[in-house]
């Protein structure tokens, strides 16, 4: 193998292997530390200086360059504020989709080609086929406990006609591990981080209140009407979501629907409400990494990260929608959240979960929203 | 690594290790001696006593009263206690190398930042410009933590001196003193306050082998400050909280023990500095030092060397793979993704400030552990060039 290749380093095992193994098969490998939020908040000390330090102590330790690049601007105008966003008009955002497809595969990939390189490499779960005139067929990762192309969907088939993922052939995260150990590799036994990248494990919440107003608003009963309790802004909350109601006590609420607009929070107790089930969901902001959409029928759809593949009757409309008819009723999915489409092991791309019409209850007559 | 495999620290400016002597002193404050020294009853009362002689002690080796102590945790908070003291219109006057604690505080004021020469030295003429009839500040650190520039503090006395003359004739209110954050210096230079003619002082008790969190700032007579701390008045009001009875105890038996060995250490440093600088620059001739020549202007325990081309933040951790710790430009300036103000200041261009290593020499460095130390800077700079394909 040879070429110039550019690897995203993080400061974690998985990019930290990757850079390994490239350097191993013979390219010639350029690492770069992307930063992209460095802003502590309450509550959350921003790791980035560790985590570039520990992607120092890899490179040192490869005998490889390190650059550091500043993608703070482009992270903030399409990921952060892109996420803000969302959640005030009452969507729950993968931000992890958007910062692959603007800043990992967007701003990245066009200053390293720009650079001279010949691809881009990251330690993602995932795997790819690399054709001549592009675009790239993307697959899933060997180990599908850890297959990241959930966050994949929204990257151009073209960019990974030009993308390496040497970890997505390792069987195991434990393997990842132990390939690490075996190369002395200073972080072979870091914890893996979770959460979203940049908030990490603190939660979205002192995130959001960062950003956007606290506002009172009420918890009602979407069978009655009744109010339950209150909140401090329906934009916190998410379809689905049990914990943090702070109902005091009381069977197990969860909730169905948010209106940001009225600032409400309709919650049910009953694990069968028609709200929190749906036979059908419609998929807007559609992707397909192949450049145009297949044929209708039938394919495999998840709809979070490693969640289960489900058979799904899928249906591209003329307007470029997309229905996804499920033989059974699933359980309702936030909007804003992606539904991501496969066949077989192929990664075909996927669609944003819009809001869904929450069906009349047929239960009550007192229903007041 | 030095001989027989142990690590070899250089990097006494960032931390010092506890002397054993003073961590026996403070053991019993955290034991048997634990009263709250607030206390009425006997027990507290010798507690408080030997935070009294301790402050006795510490303002007899700073030619100070101890009245004028008020003890901090640490130089940080006592940079800030003395800018606490200054009116809201105030003008402050400092340098361009300074320690970030006092460019923060310095920020908040009107100021003028005073340039520094190639040497990191301040021309006292223009902190004489730099002053207006507003400036109740000059702040100028007695010696410079990264290339170990010291400073000519009894000129700026005088030139503080003048324009408080002028003042007075001229029938102004406004007070103005000269204040200097001495932490890197004390163990390598005396501070006296009346000889260095300054009119407040920082000190920290862990850059001389006491505890980390302990410092203090002397003011003299008549100058009024302003807590940061408000609570229960302690130090006369000026920082409230429980004293750090263990801390203080320390803070006294390490700069007694400073005192001592100062003159001593001065030579030895000294030597095991050349000793260490004359094999790295006869390896690689384009290296380069900062700070100024002259042994009486500088701290002679700092070395501040320059291998343009290569990458210091690589340096330290290959080198502290080898077990030799050292630090880049400055330990504060290292977490963040610029070059070091320090360096920018003194005008060195940027790739060489990108090379910069800072090795400080401290009261257990030997000579064996210098000789180790040069020849694994030697073979890792060395390495590192070759991977970079540059020759030096």
């Amino acid at each position: 193998m040879s070429g110039r290749v550019f690897v995203g380093l993080s400061g974690g095992v998985d990019s930290a292997l990757c850079a390994a193994l490239l350097a191993e098969q013979g390219y010639g490998v350029t690492c770069v530390y992307m930063r992209n939020w460095s802003r502590d908040l309450p509550g959350f000390t921003c790791p980035w200086a560790d985590e570039l330090a520990d992607a120092e102590r890899v490179a040192v330790s490869l005998g490889l360059d390190l650059a550091v690049w500043d993608c703070e601007q482009a992270y903030k105008e399409t990921v952060v504020d892109y996420l803000v966003d969302a959640y005030a008009r009452g969507f729950t955002p993968n931000p992890d989709v958007m910062c692959n497809q603007t800043v990992k595969f967007g701003t990245f990939a066009e200053r390293a080609f720009a650079e001279g390189a010949d691809f881009i490499a990251t330690g993602h779960y995932a795997a790819v086929e690399h054709t001549a005139a592009g675009p790239a067929t993307l697959l899933r990762a060997a180990d599908e406990r850890k297959d990241q192309t959930y966050f994949l969907w929204r990257v151009s088939g073209a960019v990974l006609n030009r993308v390496l993922f040497p970890i997505g052939s390792v069987p195991s995260k434990a393997g990842v591990r132990e390939m690490c150990r075996a190369r002395g590799l200073p972080i072979a036994d870091k914890p893996d981080s979770d959460g979203i990248c940049f908030i990490g494990p603190v939660g979205l919440r002192t995130f959001l209140l960062d950003s956007l107003e606290r506002k009172a608003g009420d918890i009602v009963e979407w069978e009655t009407g009744r109010v339950l309790g209150h909140h401090d802004g329906a934009f916190l909350f998410t379809v689905g979501q049990r914990r943090g109601l702070d109902l005091g006590g009381g069977p197990a609420r969860y909730v169905v629907a948010t209106d940001t607009g009225k600032n409400t929070v309709s919650v049910t107790a009953d694990p069968k409400c028609p709200g929190l089930w749906t036979a059908e969901d419609v998929l807007e902001d559609v992707h397909w990494i192949a450049g145009s959409a297949p044929d209708a029928g039938e394919y495999l759809v998840r709809t979070r990260h490693t969640g289960t593949l489900r058979p799904a009757h899928v249906e591209p409309r003329a307007d470029g929608t997309v229905r996804v008819f499920w033989p059974e009723e699933v359980r309702t999915v936030a909007p804003g959240q992606s539904a991501v489409i496969y066949d077989g092991r192929i990664c075909l791309g996927g669609g944003i979960i819009g809001r869904h019409v929450v069906p009349a209850c047929r239960t009550s007559p007192l229903r007041k929203f | 690594m030095d001989a027989v495999g142990r690590t070899i620290y250089l990097d006494y400016g960032a931390a010092t290790p506890l002397d054993a002597r003073v961590r026996t002193a403070m053991e019993p404050y955290g034991s048997e001696l634990f009263f709250n020294p607030s206390a009425a009853y006997d027990e507290a009362r010798r507690v408080r006593a030997d935070i009294e002689r301790a402050r006795q002690t510490i303002a007899h080796l700073m030619g100070a009263r101890a009245d004028n102590l008020v003890f901090t945790a640490g130089a940080t908070e006592a940079n800030n206690l003395a800018f606490a003291a200054l009116s809201d219109d105030a003008h402050v006057v400092s340098d361009a190398i300074e320690h970030e604690s006092i460019l923060a505080c310095v920020e908040r004021h009107a100021h003028a930042i005073v340039d520094v020469a190639g040497d990191g030295r301040i021309d006292p003429a223009d902190v004489a410009e730099a002053v207006t009839p507003a400036t109740e500040l000059v702040s100028v650190g007695l010696a410079n933590g990264e290339i170990g520039t010291v400073q000519p503090l009894r000129a700026l006395a005088r030139v503080v001196a003048q324009e408080r003359a002028r003042r007075l004739s001229a029938g102004e209110g406004r007070p103005i003193w000269l204040h200097t954050d001495a932490s890197q210096a004390a163990t390598a230079l005396s501070i006296n306050v009346s000889s260095l003619g300054v009119d407040l002082m920082t000190l920290s008790a862990a850059k001389m082998y006491g505890p980390k969190q302990v410092g203090l700032l002397w003011a003299d007579d008549g100058i009024v400050l302003a807590p940061l701390i408000a609570g229960g008045g302690q130090e006369r009001g000026l920082r409230s909280g429980t004293e750090n009875v263990a801390g203080i105890i320390g803070f006294a038996h390490a700069f007694e023990l400073a005192s001592q060995l100062r003159a001593s250490e001065m030579r030895r440093l000294e030597e095991l500095r050349l000793r260490l600088v004359r094999p790295l620059t006869s390896a690689f001739p384009n290296a380069v030092i900062a700070g100024p020549r002259n042994v009486r202007l500088r701290l002679p325990g700092l070395l501040h060397l320059s291998f343009p081309g290569v990458e210091a933040r690589r340096l330290v951790l290959l080198l502290g793979n080898e077990g030799v710790l050292v630090a880049t430009g400055s330990a504060c300036a290292a977490s963040k993704m610029r070059i070091s103000h320090v360096l920018s200041a003194i005008g060195m261009d940027e790739q060489t400030a990108a090379g910069s290593l800072r090795m400080t020499l401290g009261r257990p460095t030997t000579a064996d552990e210098v000789d180790a130390a040069a020849g694994t800077i030697i073979r890792v700079v060395a390495a590192e060039y070759g991977r970079l394909g540059i020759r030096p």
